[in-house]
């Protein structure tokens, strides 16, 4: 064992690990501590950095061969979570500023995430699995301001469900354990080709148990309530890193494999079951982050939904799609006026007549909506064609044709957002200004790149 | 500079505009309308000059500008004027300034993104105009609708938040299927030789199968046939027009409706070539059916926005009917019969604007006599109203004339082949012209004459600003009714490539 390869190729993991450590010393020795997030913000940066230097230099390595592996794809997939997770600290400045705790979990979190990204058998698939839906439990308890009972329901049915979804995965690996002896992903690709009864049943427990992390229908009704009880951060944490990282490893685990007859309608069917009762249920919410829960059902569907593309445009889509949802979702949060407390903060008529009282954060949640709406010229608009361009070309015109009538079904909501901002009455502007640096600064964080891609998506397109 | 680089000039000044908007305080309002009436006005400055520098005499792309946008997926940032454009651009930055300083007195509340809307729009309509790629097309296409949503929901009447959902959805739907049909479309022609190209060019270039081309076309129909409005697909129109802010209204009858039957022109006909061949009588009908509807409904308005909305789909089933006739004549007659309508509808809901300003109701009954209280509004009221009804010597006269005149050209040719039914469509559509007298001429008769009535007088007539508006539009309608050899002759090549492309059959790949 070269401790150098594993230094280096591990060199996210790690930095990760030492600021995990350095937290909990912080914890330890300092009584009453003060900037945890920017610590945090320190060592997730330099984590990030990391993996895109490992991508930029195209580093290939296999420090735990057959366990664990370093490819420019990995590195690239780690680099856009890591990334994600930026604002998402930004964001938690205020609610959990100096609270330690918070911020190893969601280090830990990350950690779990880099190891599923990085993941060559079921063994560390379900190492990281765990490593990054355990300290979200927790995460999920955590919350700020007086809605403790509701976040402990919130996060018992996460929980539970979590359970359950671990449980049909490690019955899933093994069966395919059972069948072919491996654990390896690439025996896994080969059991979806050949037609056995084990393999398929392996197949079918191991997609549900990614549905129910991913929150597709019929496997999401633990979504609204773990991201209503949840704190502003946290939900942003669930709804950005965790699906994001959950959909990468999807893809590793699939990864350019052809989906058989069967498979295909299954992974179109609750995809697109996810996309219309996710937009449809969006409809009738009145609390922000229940809204944004079932939007981003709908979104889990769109992004299985890539995976029916052909093999190497899913890897494309699937990770724009996840960038450009990822900062959308961020950039809406951001942009959500601060309130005495959580559930305050979270009523969608709070937002009414926003834009007389906050014109930036209004004109930040619009441009997140209609970006989530898949407007052009907004990137959503671009991951969302994508997606489909690809589902169109490998031949499934009517799943295409199916998928975009429902995410017609999600204007209305989104729009109403920004009606509720920028046509409705509100109540009078509170008092005295709010210190808005840090979601000024995350919103810009967000923006810039949301631009970037706006104007030049040929840019990250090309490369990819 | 290059003529090339002038038009890129022109699309991207809103852009600049609304940056600099931005940049200024809100409380500056004077500068704030200095700067939308700066922009707007050097567009036009730029357009106009561009305008007379077009070559009538040159088939295809005049000022071009391609540039690989996303390379991977053969979508270019590719624009240019040619014959079936120039004049609709033309138009768009004709109303643009009139369309800002009209909102001068008329917007008080948030004026910085007013204008910030008017100028976006501006640049999405111009974009859509200019595109020469079916994805650059479609993202104008859908920008669109953004700030129009706004501008009817934040600006508009009582009922404004039902107007603009039903707006939004309406097109929102026609545009997702549209979508479809773009990638499906692509996909297809991409198949036998390899290549991904969105351009205009190299999808007219293709054929496909008819059963296709009858599903795509629909899907490009619905969407332009809502934007445009036909019968049945028009029901969002009178609430928009309604409930729209002034601004809106006009640039939503002078402009935004265009974009249907360009649309029509300029890729669903043309690119479905055969389905459109099969599906002649049923847009013939539609058309016939618009006019005719759009007409009656207009006769029984009692809200004078109202009136002009529902004269809008009237006229442009005149557009419809002038394009699907084939016939030179009668396409280069929807193409002045579009610009026309722009200027009349644009100009009436200006006036409409004006006096609800000052007597703050729309409702026909309030009002009568105005001719002899405001005197001059009434003079420019009526000539509208005569250009609306097409009175010779005004724009409308040569659109619909043209229109009907290519339309019986071709009923009675192929009358002579045995067909009586183009023929029938024909001589109903002439019953339009009819009606459209009847129902202008009762607005104009109960509006102008009779006795006085006129709510919160005494009322003030026009200020210098708003005449200098009306001066502008009525100008612009007498020189296209009394000179419209030269705009003509800049869409006749258009017109000829249009009707060959749909009639002459091309040679499967």
């Amino acid at each position: 064992m070269n401790w150098l390869t594993i230094a280096t190729a591990l060199a996210s993991e790690n930095i990760l690990l030492l600021g995990i450590v350095v937290l909990l010393l912080v914890e330890i020795v300092v009584s009453r501590p003060r900037g945890a997030t920017t610590l945090a913000l320190f060592f997730v940066a330099a984590a990030a950095c990391a993996a895109v230097l490992l991508y930029a230099t195209g580093y290939v390595a296999h420090p735990f061969p057959g366990e664990f592996s370093t490819d420019p794809e990995s590195s690239l997939a780690k680099s856009v979570v890591l990334a994600l997770a930026l604002p998402v600290l930004l964001l938690s400045r205020d609610d959990f500023g100096n609270n330690v705790p918070y911020h190893v979990l969601l280090l830990s979190s990350l950690y779990g995430a880099c190891l599923l990204l990085s993941a060559d058998s079921f063994l560390t698939v379900f190492l990281g699995l765990e490593l990054l839906s355990l300290p979200v439990y927790v995460l999920v308890l955590m919350a700020h301001g007086h809605a403790r009972t509701r976040s402990l329901e919130a996060a018992l049915k996460y929980l539970v469900l979590g359970g359950t979804a671990t449980a049909t995965f490690l019955l899933a690996v093994a069966l395919l354990y059972g069948g072919s002896g491996s654990l390896s992903l690439s025996s896994f690709t080969a059991a979806m080709v050949v037609p056995d009864p084990m393999a398929i049943a392996a197949l079918i427990l191991l997609m549900i148990a990614f549905f129910i992390k991913a929150a597709v229908v019929p496997f999401h009704a633990w979504a609204p309530d773990a991201y209503e009880g949840a704190s502003v951060p946290v939900t942003a944490f669930m709804a950005t890193i965790v699906k994001a990282a959950i959909l990468l490893a999807v893809l590793r685990i699939v990864g350019a494999a052809p989906l058989s007859g069967t498979l295909v309608d299954a992974f179109a069917i609750l995809p697109l079951a996810s996309i219309v009762w996710g937009n449809l249920a969006a409809m009738r919410q009145t609390s922000f982050r229940r809204m944004i829960a079932y939007s981003s059902i709908a979104h889990a569907g769109f992004l299985y939904y890539a995976l029916l593309g052909d093999g190497p445009g899913r890897y494309q889509a699937v990770l724009f799609y996840v960038v450009v949802y990822g900062l959308m979702n961020l950039l809406a949060f951001a942009g959500l006026p601060r309130g005495s407390d959580d559930a305050s903060r979270d009523r969608l008529d709070r937002l009414a007549g926003l834009f007389h009282r906050d014109r930036f954060g209004a004109l930040m949640i619009g441009i997140a909506m209609l970006s989530l709406a898949g407007i052009p010229p907004l990137p959503g608009f671009i991951a969302k064609f994508l997606v489909f361009k690809n589902v169109m070309a490998a031949g499934y015109t009517t799943y295409a044709v199916l998928g975009l009538v429902g995410s017609y079904l999600g204007i209305y909501f989104y729009l109403r957002v920004i009606q509720l901002m920028f046509m409705s009455p509100g109540e009078a502007a509170a008092g005295a200004r709010q210190d808005r640096g840090a979601a000024v600064v995350t919103s810009l964080v967000c923006l810039i790149p949301v631009l970037l891609l706006a104007v030049f998506p040929g840019w990250v397109i090309g490369r990819v | 500079m290059a003529d090339a680089t002038w038009l890129n000039v022109m699309l991207l000044l809103p852009v600049a505009g609304v940056a600099l908007l931005l940049a200024l305080p809100s409380l500056k309002e004077d500068a704030i309308r200095a700067v939308a009436l700066v922009v707007t006005l050097a567009q036009f400055v730029i357009g106009g000059a561009l305008y007379l520098r077009f070559d009538a005499a040159t088939v295809g792309l005049q000022f071009a500008t391609h540039i690989a946008w996303i390379p991977a997926w053969g979508v270019q940032y590719a624009i240019g004027l040619d014959g079936y454009n120039v004049l609709l651009v033309l138009l768009t930055v004709f109303l643009g300034p009139l369309v800002v300083a009209g909102a001068f007195s008329a917007i008080r509340k948030d004026l910085k993104f007013f204008y910030c809307m008017v100028l976006l729009l501006q640049f999405a309509m111009l974009g859509a105009f200019v595109a020469q790629d079916l994805f650059l097309f479609y993202l104008f296409w859908e920008t669109m609708m953004i700030p129009m949503f706004l501008i009817i929901g934040i600006w508009g009447g009582e009922r404004r938040i039902y107007a603009t959902f039903k707006f939004v959805l309406y097109t929102a739907f026609g545009s997702i299927l549209m979508l479809a049909a773009i990638i499906y479309l692509v996909y297809m022609l991409q198949s036998p030789s390899g290549e991904l190209s969105f351009a205009f060019a190299d999808l007219t270039r293709a054929r496909l199968p008819r059963p296709v081309q009858l599903t795509l076309l629909s899907a490009f129909a619905l969407s332009f046939a809502i934007k445009m409005p036909m019968v049945p697909l028009h029901t969002w129109l009178p609430q928009a027009h309604v409930e729209a802010p002034t601004a809106g209204s006009v640039i939503l009858a002078g402009v935004l409706l265009k974009m249907g039957s360009y649309g029509f022109m300029k890729l669903g006909f043309p690119l479905f070539p055969d389905a459109t061949r099969q599906l002649t009588p049923l847009f013939m009908s539609l058309a016939v059916v618009s006019i005719i509807y759009g007409a009656c409904l207009a006769l029984v308005q009692n809200d004078i926005k109202k009136i002009i909305a529902y004269s809008s789909i009237s006229h442009l089933g005149y557009v419809m009917l002038g394009l699907i006739s084939l016939d030179i004549i009668g396409i280069q007659g929807a193409v002045i019969q579009m610009v026309s309508h722009g200027l009349t509808a644009g100009g009436l809901f200006l006036m409409v604007g004006m006096i609800y300003e000052r007597c703050h109701t729309r409702e026909l009954a309030a009002y009568g006599g105005l001719a002899r209280a405001l005197p001059i509004y009434s003079v420019f009221f009526m000539v509208l109203t005569l250009a609306s009804i097409g009175l010779p010597t005004t724009s409308g006269f040569t659109g619909e004339f043209l229109v009907l005149l290519g339309t019986a050209t071709t009923g009675w040719r192929q009358y002579q082949d045995g067909a009586v039914f183009p023929l029938l469509m024909s001589a109903a559509a002439v019953a339009g012209v009819v009606l459209s007298a009847l129902y202008m001429l009762r607005f104009a008769k109960s509006f102008l004459f009779g006795p006085e009535k006129l709510p919160h007088a005494p009322v003030m007539d026009l200020v210098w600003r708003e005449k200098l508006i009306l001066g502008a539009i009525v100008a612009a309608v007498f020189a296209l009714g009394l000179f419209p050899d030269g705009p003509m002759r800049k869409s006749e090549l258009a017109a000829q490539e249009f009707r060959a492309l749909i009639l002459v059959p091309r040679m499967p790949r």
